[in-house]
């Protein structure tokens, strides 16, 4: 199923790029690419970045390719036993941190954490990763952004391989990195970026209009607006999931009729084509359709008569909850007001209110694995759920009970899956990011500004 | 109550009276002037309120048709009427409009009723809006009352609807404004009113519906609001905030109606009641200072009229009780040409003829007191004086007739002379002792043993007359008194004879005594002939008698002891059945003889 789910997103990968994507020119060196971001990155930790950013610093073992199998990157081979518990993996040679240092397997087995099942040491110019449990899936995993390759100074600074490397960096605002002359896939075009932090979606997309900005995010409705007007947009796969969460230990989220009361109630279709003005998908379920194959199994019609009978059977005075948002997402707001008109229906009076205590909230998850287990543990540690996840969700079908039985739980109600929408400079050459993450800016050059 | 006394009160009485009515009527004309022009005021403000809301409908209405008249809305229109209707391109589109036409509500809706996009409630897409398909021209609707539900609250809202039209397709434009505070502040209120508004949207009255309220108006508004609310129908109503009347307030309201004619708010215009109360106070206060300083001034005035008028007539009073106390002689001094003068004069003529009567009688009296006294000494003389003349005739005779019998003759007459002579001796000696009356000499006496000594005194006489039956009735705790006991039992002596002599037939000489009050009673019946009532008034005159031979002195005597003691003396008698003599006299020393 997975395999399908791959597939499926090279077409839709393939057909998206041919519909935004300008005409390509010869490539060119130099030029500085301007970057802005919503999040504020405090920390030069790796784990503490967007996942999309990682791989401009930082090195993994293990890449994805388009069809998301595990290409070599720091790690040139790798061997497993029989139990797929052991694995071995061979280092590139020749590379080094920025600080100049050299990649050994000591420091890569020193930057890697991996658990306390996971025992990690250096065998000569290889990595050992011994697992209690099979991992057939392991180098997968270390594809992912968090078992990125680094090495922390003395200083707590810390050191990446990757195409470029922190020339200056102010915590929370700009940071500015610079080419990576000795990278080991060759100098990137650029000879840098320049990464503006804590930048509204709205000054973004007029920045990217104003030419003063290459590579921006956008909001929902500034994508509209910006493609409306010709501008140059990409959308990733839906890889963020919206959901409703019901707060432990207040009093009407602790009655499960009254959330299966709010979960029927809720309209999705509505939220999807409205107001994710039909980006991404509605889904009933914790992980897309893409990573699973099975979320279409779970129903995201609304079923307001349901609604209505299950909130019958909770006591009038039960039926009054609060509703909480992300003051900063107005995309949030919207849902959360979308989902207290449709819980009126039922007989739920739900008042909404930025911030706060709450009985529920509306949270926005961004995936960081595309591995379904990984998703799954991640999103358990989110919503403090680890009590419904099963210790290994190693099979599709052991997966889908999992998400099954949490979805029946109703402690979680997901919303749908968005998809991240990137507004790219008409100038910016080759962008070819990974449709599930990686904002691959080492093959990335820039035409000179016209006058 | 004194005349003087009745004035004052008529006087006052008659001042308060009037100014009470003064102040009473204007104060109720006050009351009245205040109503009507309150009820003025009312009636404009309400005008104003009609007025605002016509031109407030007017503007919405207005707003409503440029929005359905725009060719924004013609896109709108295509889009969500299209085969693929896409209400994600417009769920915003209402708010940027309503904000551009300065609209507090917006709505733009399908033509099949589903909202497109709510400026108000934007997560209300999707929804019907199914009372926009009643069959109704909306371009010629004016605005209406509507109820508005917004995610938290519901609201009142002015509202208008126009449609865009492009052949079958439609869109609604559903247009208004917040019906709240800011319109109430909007209206021009007069000094001392206010208006309120009450949304009538909840089922039961909430305080918080009633908009430009102070916190606490509420509950007392409440009875008015849902007489309106169950009336539909104005009304009016007094309401008190405090004891204090000045805090009062006049509440007209009136409901406003929906489009189907059920009342969506009411709409309260108070007029304070201060103004009024405060101009009442100050008539009732200055009505209390003129009716106070008009009371006082006739209090004053009142008092030198009745001075004026009564002062006369307590000197006639005074003078009438001088006459009353014997003083003839009393005289008014009034110098009046009233008529009270004149009453003044006619009492100092009669005072002054009263003293000229008096004395006249006196002197005549006192002539008649003479010649009773000459008549007296003349009878009394006259009979001792004949028998000395015979006497003397006879000796003269016997000298000249009979010289050898006129030894014997002369003897004879010689002892009848002497005896008429000791008669006549007896005679002047009565009269010596009547004018040269003692003073009495006071001593404890116990009269019960004066009664019966004079009795025995009497027992021979009364031996010889044994037809008289001496009784007495002595009271064994009759007091003793201060008095002379020899004078005391002289005048017992005496009404004692007097008694005997007036029964010559014989009868009962009754003597009792007893006690009254502060003196004692000692009374002498007779059972004789008893006395006239002419006889009575003169029995005690000096030298009257009734006897044939009595000296006219004896009562004289008695009474003038009794006076002396201080007591009385008076005498009842019923002719043909005898006569009492009754002495009253002080158990104590009578204070005109303290120093004897």
């Amino acid at each position: 199923m997975r395999r399908f789910a791959w597939q499926l997103l090279a077409l839709i990968s393939l057909t998206g790029l041919r519909t935004s994507a300008p005409a390509e020119t010869r490539p060119r060196y130099g030029g500085t690419a301007t970057v802005e971001i919503h999040e504020a990155i405090t920390l030069t930790d790796p784990g503490e970045w967007p996942p999309a950013l990682v791989p401009w610093v930082y090195d993994r073992l293990v890449r994805l390719d388009d069809h998301g199998q595990p290409r070599p990157a720091l790690a040139i081979s790798w061997q497993h036993d029989a139990e797929n518990r052991r694995w071995e993996f061979q280092l590139r040679p020749g590379v080094k941190f920025h600080d100049g240092s050299p990649v050994t397997a000591a420091a890569v087995a020193a930057s890697l954490k991996m658990g306390p099942k996971v025992a990690i040491s250096s065998e000569g110019a290889s990595v050992v990763i011994q697992d209690e449990t099979p991992a057939p899936d392991l180098p997968g995993t270390l594809a992912d952004s968090r078992y990125a390759i680094l090495r922390r100074g003395a200083d707590g600074v810390t050191s990446g391989t990757g195409p470029y490397r922190i020339a200056e960096w102010q915590a929370g605002r700009r940071a500015v990195l610079a080419a990576n002359e000795d990278y080991w896939e060759g100098r990137p075009f650029l000879d840098g970026i320049e990464l503006r932090m804590f930048r509204a979606y709205r000054d973004q997309a007029v920045d990217l209009e104003l030419g003063k900005a290459d590579v921006v995010e956008l909001s929902i409705e500034d994508a509209r607006r910006a493609a409306q007007r010709g501008l140059r947009t990409w959308t990733s796969a839906p890889f963020e999931l919206i959901a409703l969460v019901f707060e432990r230990g207040r009093a009407p989220a602790e009655n499960i009729s009254f959330r299966q009361s709010v979960a029927l109630s809720v309209d999705r279709a509505a939220i999807h084509d409205v107001l994710l003005q039909k980006q991404g998908e509605a889904s009933g379920a914790l992980l897309p359709q893409w990573v699973t194959g099975h979320a279409f199994l779970f129903p995201a019609a609304r079923d307001l008569e349901g609604a209505q009978r299950t909130a019958a059977a909770v006591p009038k005075s039960g039926l009054r909850a609060t509703l909480s948002y992300d003051p900063a997402d107005a995309l949030a707001r919207s849902i959360a007001e979308r989902i207290a008109v449709d819980a009126r229906e039922a007989g739920v009076l739900i008042q909404v209110a930025p911030g706060g205590q709450a009985d529920m909230r509306i949270a926005r998850v961004p995936l960081r694995s595309s591995d379904p287990a990984q998703a799954l543990s991640d999103l358990a540690s989110a919503f403090h759920i680890g009590e419904l996840m099963e210790p290994s969700a190693a099979t599709d079908e052991v997966r889908y009970q999992v998400e099954k039985k949490v979805i029946n739980d109703f402690r979680v109600i997901p919303l749908g899956h968005l998809p991240e929408i990137l507004g790219i400079a008409s100038r910016v050459r080759n962008w070819q990011p990974h449709r599930w993450g990686d904002w691959r800016l080492d093959d990335v050059w820039l035409e000179p500004r016209t006058p | 109550m004194t005349f003087r006394t009745r004035i004052l009160v008529i006087f006052a009485t008659t001042i308060v009276a009037a100014v009470a009515m003064v102040v009473g009527i204007v104060s109720s004309s006050t009351r009245r002037e205040f109503e009507r022009s309150n009820a003025e005021r009312t009636a404009a403000l309400v005008q104003q309120f009609s007025k605002e809301f016509d031109l407030r409908g007017e503007e919405v209405a207005r707003a409503a048709e440029r929005i359905a008249e725009a060719d924004a809305t013609e896109r709108i229109l295509i889009d969500v009427n299209g085969a693929e209707r896409d209400y994600s391109l417009h769920v915003g589109d209402a708010s940027a409009l309503s904000r551009s036409h300065g609209l507090d509500f917006l709505e733009l809706v399908a033509g099949d009723g589903t909202i497109v996009s709510s400026a108000q409630w934007p997560a209300r897409f999707g929804y019907k809006e199914a009372w926009l398909l009643e069959p109704v021209d909306w371009k010629s609707q004016t605005a209406f009352l509507k109820r508005e539900d917004l995610a938290e609250e519901s609201v009142l809202a002015l509202e208008a609807v126009r449609v865009a039209a492009r052949g079958d397709s439609r869109l609604y434009v559903v247009a208004g404004r917040r019906l709240g505070d800011s319109f109430l502040a909007s209206l021009v209120l007069p000094s001392g009113m206010r208006a309120l508004l009450y949304r009538n949207l909840e089922p039961g009255f909430s305080p918080q519906a009633l908009s430009g309220a102070a916190p606490g108006d509420a509950p007392r508004l409440k009875s008015l609001i849902e007489q309106v609310q169950h009336e539909n129908r104005e009304a009016t109503s007094v309401i008190p905030w405090t004891s204090d009347a000045a805090s009062e307030e006049t509440f007209h309201a009136l409901p406003l109606d929906g489009r189907d004619k059920r009342p969506l708010g009411v709409l309260l215009i108070g007029s304070s009641r201060a103004p009024v109360v405060a101009l009442v106070r100050f008539i009732r206060n200055v009505g209390l200072v003129v009716g106070g300083t008009g009371t006082l001034l006739a209090l004053l005035l009142a008092g030198w009229a009745t001075a004026r008028v009564t002062w006369p007539v307590k000197q006639l009073a005074a003078g009438a009780g001088e006459v009353a106390r014997g003083n003839w002689e009393a005289h008014v001094e009034i110098d009046s040409h009233d008529e009270i003068g004149d009453l003044a004069r006619a009492f100092n003529q009669m005072t002054r003829e009263l003293t000229e009567q008096r004395d006249r009688l006196v002197q005549a009296e006192r002539v008649a007191a003479w010649r009773e006294l000459a008549r007296r000494l003349a009878h009394e003389l006259k009979n001792p004086l004949f028998p000395l003349q015979i006497t003397v005739e006879n000796l003269e005779r016997a000298k000249r007739e009979h010289p050898e019998q006129f030894e014997e003759v002369f003897r004879e007459s010689t002892q009848t002379l002497l005896a008429e002579l000791a008669n006549l001796k007896t005679i002047i000696g009565r009269f010596s002792d009547f004018a040269k009356m003692p003073a009495p000499q006071f001593e404890a006496v116990d009269l019960n043993a004066l009664v019966r000594a004079v009795l025995r005194l009497l027992e021979a006489q009364l031996a010889t007359s044994a037809a008289i039956h001496p009784e007495i009735h002595l009271d064994p705790r009759l007091p003793s008194i201060q008095a002379d006991p020899e004078q005391i039992k002289r005048a017992l002596q005496n009404l004692a004879l007097n008694a005997m002599d007036a029964m010559p037939g014989g009868g009962t000489l009754r003597m009792q005594t007893r006690q009254y009050n502060s003196t004692v009673i000692l009374e002498v019946s007779d059972t004789g002939q008893g006395l006239t009532k002419e006889e009575c008034d003169r029995l005690f005159t000096p030298y009257y008698t009734t006897k044939q031979h009595g000296t006219g002195l004896g009562l004289a005597i008695v009474q003038s002891v009794v006076s002396d003691h201080g007591g009385t003396i008076s005498v009842e008698s019923v002719p043909g059945r005898g006569a009492t003599f009754r002495i009253e006299l002080p158990v104590t020393r009578p204070a005109s003889a303290a120093g004897a």
